[in-house]
């Protein structure tokens, strides 16, 4: 007979205006266990536990705790029922010291600071935290703060800790320290969930994983029976092959149209590298794959093609041309055409027409003019083209582009880029959150461009998509390529352990490094 | 619909005065078409309030408040009591108008793309910036009446009044509907001109409803924000200017307080559409005068019309949030429909 768990979710739903965050998840926390939620970005791990901590409202199901239905309206009752939880952005008020902070809400009226600065330090000790209740939090490098948000919720006695994505912000050392505390804590009784996308964390210290995808629970298993290429499959999904690759039917033209000369970025918050040193080569007529699990470095290479950010280091050149220092516009004008990962916020304006989202990038164009004046008559004309052939569903080039399902969006996004990146066009992932029949439709867009001689870059964490279509994969682990292969010359499993951040066994296979 | 919803509450308000509401809204209407004077009076009113409204629709299109439509209207106002003072007597009176107007242009649009630098340089909340930069109008203006500006005689702090010549000519003799109005009127239609029709406007609206995807079309939307926030300010001023030049004819310290506050309630009531603010602010300007109308001939208190635009004001931004709230829950039971099939 198995034991109560301590907190039980049934068939928790949520929707966001547009956005299925999370369907029909159901899972069981248990005391004295570490339980990992792994998933990518945006697969609905930090909602579920947003909805139990009482940030969010579940539009559906049920959340008991100790076997009891319970309603949680605000965190105020989650902390009550015993749960904290450790946001990504910490809530902790600068100005204040540390006990300050511990204490705030919790203590009325007039109040001895000493006294409690004493069982903060007590309390600190005890858990081996090198922490000074009575600095200010806003001096505290942010491994401390982290330590302070675990202290607050261990003074008020929780019997489960949340932590999303507690390790991002730590470097190695200190993420070292969170773990032996996270094991430590859990062995005293008390329940830790720990939300995160990095595999090897997982493995470090987890009791049972689940797993997450597109806001559904793909998978719940134990340490122990498993391994790091099951989780890496369930987290990215779908191994079928869905489109299976044809060897190049026009052979790559030799002229390379994008060349990368050890680009980096560092980020200038952290001086961590975000991508380091990137050098590869992509053809006229090829599509170079970026396969990686996603975090891995995949958005600043985007920011640094697309020209949104400047580099730290290295070169871009298009057909030969260097464009390191061109802005976004003057790339525009050259011919590279960008679809980014999250059209929402990137691509499309979605309370603007369809007509407006295809000017956007050129509206310092002269094509559409009529004297100063936009030319209304053959936008829409252009527009309504698009919409025939890209079979875009929607009521006519004035439909606003929030309108349009997901799908249509994006085709509106290609039209518009695949006529604009008249010589590369770089595609982060295009086919996110779409369904089966847009994602056929986009795939054979990609490969037409690539016929009329395009160079593409395609990124994406979908492993089925980038051996479908890709001519040649690069794996970016941590910002770094890891390696260039040849299409025919890598498979899920060696992928899957590239991107984990495992070095291949470079004698067994002809590892085809650009340089 | 909220309009309608602000006349009735008022009309509450009537009843807990002791007047009876339905007499008291039938007398202020047929007080507007007493005569041909108080009826043009109500598009005297509405001129300046077109402007500010303008003011604050433009830079509101950006996705950027602008508060200070009353301090740039000052501002308008100082620079062209000044330039006309200055040039009356030395030039022909069309010419000082012309010149007198583009003063005023760029007055207050270099008071208003300050803030506008202030937001894309420093990220400052242009908010506050905009609104307090209305007290520093309005006290540069209460020093300058005092001092340069004040008139011959010395007694109050105001202007001399402003020779004949260059007066803005009325429209229609007998009463003091001047050319101004005119000039509003063009001005609406040319801001609906610049947002819908011509790529700098379709910018400026691109910016305001999604900066990050208009960055990666290329468009430094904090140019955008200085330039906006340029012709929002100038657009205020020449408010001053049609004010100062077609119905003053003077500056009297602490005219006008309140077109800043009426402009922005225009400018949502009309949903921010340029077109829409010449209707709004005919509504407003009918409201005010009817209010002083009313006020002096029933003993009801003029601020009953304060009460009255207040309240269609409220209702106007309260059905503005219902209306998002019911296409969200339409949104939403749309998805779940689509999830249970």
């Amino acid at each position: 007979m198995p034991e109560t768990p301590f907190v039980e979710l049934r068939n928790i739903s949520k929707y966001f205006a547009k956005v299925i965050a999370n369907q029909d998840v159901s899972l069981e926390i248990r005391k004295g266990e570490v339980l990992a939620l792994l998933g990518e970005n945006g697969a609905g791990k930090s909602t579920i536990m947003k909805v139990l901590y009482g940030l969010y409202k579940a539009d559906e199901g049920q959340i008991l705790i100790d076997g009891e239905t319970k309603i949680i309206r605000s965190p105020k009752d989650a902390m009550q029922l015993g749960i904290a939880m450790i946001q990504q952005h910490f809530a902790l008020v600068q100005a204040n010291t540390v006990t300050e902070n511990i204490i705030l809400g919790l203590v009325h009226g007039r109040y001895d600071i000493k006294h409690y600065d004493k069982i903060v330090a007590d309390l600190a000790a005890q858990h081996g935290f090198d922490v000074d209740p009575t600095s200010i939090v806003g001096d505290l490098p942010v491994g401390i703060q982290q330590k302070v948000e675990i202290l607050k919720a261990l003074y008020q006695n929780a019997q489960l800790l949340i932590m999303d994505e507690p390790t991002a912000v730590l470097t190695p050392q200190e993420s070292t320290v969170l773990m032996n505390f996270v094991q430590q804590n859990t062995s005293a009784g008390k329940a830790v969930v720990f939300i995160t996308h990095k595999l090897r964390e997982v493995m470090e210290v987890a009791d049972r994983i689940i797993v997450m995808r597109d806001g559904r629970v793909v998978g719940d298993l134990r340490r122990n029976e498993t391994n790091e290429l099951e989780l890496s499959k369930l987290m990215v999904g779908r191994e079928i092959h869905e489109r299976t690759y044809v060897e190049a039917v026009v052979t790559p033209n030799q002229a390379v149209g994008l060349e990368l000369q050890n680009v980096s970025i560092r980020d200038p918050k952290d001086n961590v590298f975000q991508i380091k040193d990137i050098s590869l080569q992509v053809h006229e007529g090829e599509i170079l794959g970026i396969a990686g699990v996603s975090g891995n470095g995949q958005d600043a290479l985007c920011n640094a093609l697309s020209g949104y950010r400047r580099l730290t280091k290295g070169k871009i050149l298009l057909g030969g041309q260097d464009i390191s220092n061109t802005t976004v516009r003057e790339r525009i004008r050259l011919g590279l055409g960008y679809v980014p990962s999250d059209r929402h916020r990137y691509s499309l304006i979605m309370p603007m027409k369809l007509t407006e989202n295809m000017f956007l990038k050129r509206s310092y164009g002269t094509i559409w003019r009529k004297y100063a004046l936009i030319d209304q008559k053959s936008l829409n004309a252009y527009t309504a083209e698009k919409i025939h052939a890209y079979d875009i569903k929607a009521t006519g080039p004035d439909a606003t582009a929030k309108s349009l399902s997901g799908g249509n969006q994006q085709k509106v996004v290609l039209a518009r880029e695949v006529d604009l990146g008249k010589r590369v066009i770089v595609f982060d992932q295009p086919t996110r959150g779409l369904d089966l029949g847009a994602i056929d439709n986009i795939h054979r867009t990609i490969l037409n461009e690539k016929k009329k001689g395009k160079t593409i870059i395609l990124i994406s964490t979908e492993l089925s998509e980038i051996f479908g279509l890709s001519d040649r994969i690069a794996v970016i682990y941590r910002g770094e390529i890891v390696g260039i292969y040849k299409n025919h010359d890598l498979d899920t499993q060696k992928i899957g352990l590239l991107m984990a951040g495992y070095t291949p066994d470079t004698t067994s296979d002809q590892v085809l490094h650009e340089k | 619909m909220a309009v309608l919803l602000g006349l009735i509450v008022s009309g509450l308000l009537l009843l807990f005065l002791g007047e009876n509401p339905l007499t008291a809204m039938a007398m202020l209407f047929s007080s507007l078409f007493r005569d041909g004077y108080t009826f043009a009076d109500i598009f005297v009113k509405a001129t300046p309030l077109m402007f500010t409204a303008l003011a604050f629709a433009l830079a509101f299109q950006a996705n950027l408040f602008n508060i200070g439509a009353q301090g740039q209207f000052y501002i308008g106002s100082i620079v062209a009591v000044s330039a006309s003072l200055l040039l009356q007597d030395k030039l022909p009176g069309g010419l000082v108008l012309i010149i007198v107007a583009a003063a005023t242009i760029l007055a207050g649009g270099v008071w208003g793309g300050l803030i506008g630098w202030l937001k894309a340089r420093f990220n400052a909340n242009e908010f506050l910036v905009s609104m307090m930069s209305t007290y520093v109008a309005l006290n540069i203006m209460n020093y300058l009446l005092r001092t340069w500006l004040l008139e011959s005689k010395g007694e109050y702090p105001q202007t001399n009044p402003l020779d004949k010549t260059v007066w803005l000519p009325i429209i229609f003799p007998g009463t003091r509907l001047h050319s101004g109005f005119i000039l509003a009127l063009l001005t609406c239609i040319g801001v609906w001109i610049l947002l819908y029709k011509l790529p700098l406007g379709f910018r400026i609206r691109a910016a305001g409803q999604g900066k990050d995807a208009t960055a990666m079309a290329g468009i430094n939307y904090k140019t955008l924000y200085i330039i906006a926030f340029f012709i929002s300010g100038a657009l205020a001023a020449l408010g001053g200017f049609v004010e100062v030049n077609g119905a003053q004819h003077m500056l009297v310290q602490g005219f006008n307080p309140d077109v800043g506050a009426a402009g922005i309630g225009i400018a949502i009531l009309a949903n921010g559409n340029p077109i829409g603010i010449i209707f709004a602010s005919i509504l407003f300007g009918a409201l005010k005068v009817g209010g002083t109308i009313m006020g002096q001939l029933a003993g009801i208190p003029s601020s009953i019309t304060e009460l009255m635009l207040g309240s269609v004001m409220v209702f106007v931004i309260l059905g503005y949030f219902v209306r998002e709230k019911l296409e969200e829950n339409r949104e939403k039971a749309k998805l779940k429909e689509a999830v249970s099939v």
